[in-house]
């Protein structure tokens, strides 16, 4: 008895307790306080403070304007997005990346931001072309960059003094790299030259344009995959491989690239920019590791992607979302971003901040590859040949199939998905 | 009088055998957590050394600092602890009576009603995903508490699970109750919920251990940090590009314990719930 009637009293708790956290919900609109509620959606906890930083200051000269700042983790961002897309409560202001651009923009669930691009003489030459071009979708621009990522060919000096070779340099060719790395392939330390990457855009998305290909055609409507160049781009990796001056797939699979990498059993490495607070923070390899542009093949590229801030087409409040957008535009809020070192901040003009936050190493590699940078590939459906790219790619460096045959298997399914979505 | 001792002599040995397969097996599955704690104490650089520490050089109490700054913890576990007994007062009272009026009460369609409730347990959870999400939205109970615990309350297992200990209760019970003039609820209430105890401990256990682990429900209906349960909030400090692990573990240490000293006391309880329903939550 005395158990039934603990019982009930707590159910009764628990059901008060419910009503009240149930009643004491704000309303959405924040309208309440005569203040503005934005919300903005973002995905990356390392950045979530600096964001916060911005909005703070933001809010100091608006008054009215209150930012709720969302953070879900990249994994779920998406499901969540799409879930919130569906029920039409879309953060006011969100993160949006290449991949994902087109289908929001095509959906309608995004404001197209010439107009006012136009009418506050914004002038978008400071940012990267190719992220302009990115988040281009037929005609119309629906983000505002805010910071943007290459990839550089990163090594580690204590490898390479203690056997002796000379570091990377900007003249480098891809040959002299994998001299290099058979200099440096150590089999009984257990240490590789460099590591042959599965990976997209810190591997063939950059050696493929090198060697003179593409990805994607320009109208978003065949796949580049079936080429000569494509080919070249792709069993440059595989010879390293094969060589054995690379890491295997499974070897791979077991400890990533990067994670090699930070735990010097790699000397040189295909890493992004976004993997500098990574590095640097890693108090292992943070002095004696270095970068410079990624050698030469047969041309300079490589391939740029950066986030954009994006406006909710349901949003209640354009108006302020906007100003917000601007404001995360401008340079002001870009040198915060710069000050961090965290990213690279869309905006030209403060790169030099952002190279000063880590002078001991050589940042201006990104900076330099800026001059080449090609677009990310990317089409109405991305994901779906993105997954058919990860599919093959991993038969290719398991060597289950020949370079020829995934290459030619990507292609066909890459057109065909590509053709469903006119 | 030899073969007794030879027989003993082979039980021994089957002991020691199954004792060491055993011993072997709680190895296996306690690694991951003496990891996770080992690792909670490391640094960012020696979490990623190859070939691994397996003990912290230096113990860095600092991670718990930082996930204890990071994230706020006290909003978290009151948010999880109501959506966890929430849900599961709401599961044992409603799964419970569902449980006995499809086991002793006969009412038209009740096998139609029934096979429609089980075939909830057909399609996987993440269907239900949008639609719940717009029931929500249209009840205005989005990042709410309510709008965590609301979708959870009724499920279609355990009534299913309810019913399978209220069947199993002899009829003659019923009818001397009835004799004694208990109507059904007074059955329900007085004489059958007390018997299926191990029914309702099992289903308490499951809902339970679903509610603290659940992590994409409370991730897409609840938008602010001030909303979110342990799980959800945790999965926040896992990043696109590189985790933080050390702090990502001493995160997870806190997260986990309530649940580790819940087992502790409720022991027996655990074992018994999953050996009856052959599922593990």
């Amino acid at each position: 008895m005395k158990i039934k009637r603990s019982l009930s009293i707590l159910l009764v708790v628990m059901m008060l307790v419910a009503i009240v956290a149930g009643c004491t919900k704000k309303d959405s609109d924040g309208s309440a306080d005569g203040k503005t509620t934005l919300t903005f959606g973002l995905w990356d906890k390392y950045q979530e403070p600096i964001m916060r930083e911005l909005a703070d200051m933001y809010e100091a000269k608006n008054e009215n304007i209150k930012i709720d700042i969302q953070l879900t983790p990249y994994g779920q961002y998406w499901t969540k997005l799409e879930t919130a897309a569906t029920g039409e409560v879309l953060p006011d202001i969100f993160w949006i990346n290449g991949p994902n651009i087109v289908k929001y923009a095509a959906n309608d669930m995004l404001v197209p931001l010439d107009e006012l691009v136009e009418s506050n003489n914004i002038d978008l030459s400071v940012y990267p072309e190719g992220l302009i071009d990115l988040y281009t979708v037929d005609g119309k621009l629906y983000g505002i960059p805010k910071d943007w990522d290459l990839t550089a060919l990163w090594y580690n000096k204590k490898l390479f003094d203690e056997k002796g070779v000379e570091y990377p340099n900007e003249n480098w060719t891809w040959d002299d790299m994998v001299e290099a790395a058979r200099k440096l392939t150590d089999k009984e330390k257990g240490i590789y030259g460099i590591a042959a990457r599965p990976d997209t855009q810190e591997g063939i998305y950059d050696t493929i344009p090198q060697a003179g290909g593409y990805i994607i055609s320009e109208d978003r409507k065949t796949s580049g995959y079936d080429t000569k160049e494509a080919l070249e781009g792709t069993k440059i990796w595989i010879d390293l491989l094969e060589e054995g001056l690379s890491p295997t797939l499974e070897e791979q699979a077991d400890t990533n690239a990067i994670e090699l990498f930070k735990g010097e059993k790699v000397a040189m490495v295909y890493a992004a920019s976004w993997n500098v607070p990574v590095f640097m923070q890693n108090e292992v390899i943070k002095d004696h590791i270095d970068l410079t542009i990624m050698p030469l093949i047969k041309e300079r590229a490589a391939t740029i992607h950066g986030l954009s801030n994006a406006i909710a087409a349901n949003s209640k409040h354009k108006d302020e979302a906007w100003d917000f957008v601007k404001f995360l535009g401008s340079k002001e809020a870009n040198e915060v971003w710069a000050k961090s070192g965290v990213v690279i901040p869309a905006h030209k003009e403060v790169l030099d901040i952002w190279e000063a936050a880590h002078p001991e190493i050589n940042l201006k590699a990104f900076v330099d590859e800026l001059d080449y940078a090609v677009m990310y590939p990317v089409s109405l459906n991305t994901s779906k040949w993105n997954d058919v790219e990860n599919e093959y790619i991993k038969q290719i460096w398991n060597r289950g199939i020949t370079v020829e045959e995934g290459l030619k298997k990507i292609s066909e399914l890459m057109n065909e998905a590509l053709t469903k979505e006119q | 009088m030899k073969e007794i001792s030879s027989n003993k002599k082979r039980m021994q040995i089957n002991k020691i055998i199954i004792h060491l397969l055993l011993i072997l097996g709680a190895i296996i599955t306690i690694i991951p957590f003496v990891w996770m704690i080992l690792t909670s104490f490391k640094t960012l650089g020696e979490s990623t050394i190859i070939p691994p520490t397996i003990f912290p050089k230096q113990m860095q109490w600092e991670n718990y600092k930082e996930a204890m700054r990071t994230l706020p913890y006290g909003k978290f576990y009151f948010n999880t602890i109501v959506y966890t007994m929430l849900t599961t007062i709401g599961q044992i009272v409603f799964c419970s009576m569902a449980g006995y009026a499809f086991a002793r009460i006969n009412f038209k369609g009740k096998n139609f009603i029934f096979v429609l409730i089980l075939s909830v347990l057909m399609v996987p959870g993440q269907i239900f995903l949008i639609p719940q999400f717009m029931i929500m939205k249209k009840l205005g109970l989005l990042n709410s508490i309510t709008a965590l615990v609301l979708p959870g309350l009724f499920s279609a297992y355990g009534t299913f699970l309810m019913r399978q200990f209220y069947m199993g209760i002899p009829k003659e019970l019923e009818e001397a109750a009835r004799l004694d003039g208990c109507n059904h609820f007074t059955i329900f209430w007085k004489i059958m919920t007390p018997l299926v105890k191990p029914g309702i401990a099992a289903l308490a256990i499951t809902a339970c251990l679903y509610c603290w682990n659940s992590l994409m429900w409370p991730l897409i209906v609840n938008t602010s940090i001030d909303k979110m349960t342990l799980s959800a909030g945790l999965s926040t400090l896992s990043g696109q590009h590189g985790t933080n692990f050390p702090v990502a573990m001493a995160g997870t240490v806190l997260a986990v314990w309530p649940m580790i000293v819940l087992f502790a006391i409720f022991q027996k309880h655990f074992v018994e719930g999953m050996a009856s329903t052959g599922s593990k939550g």
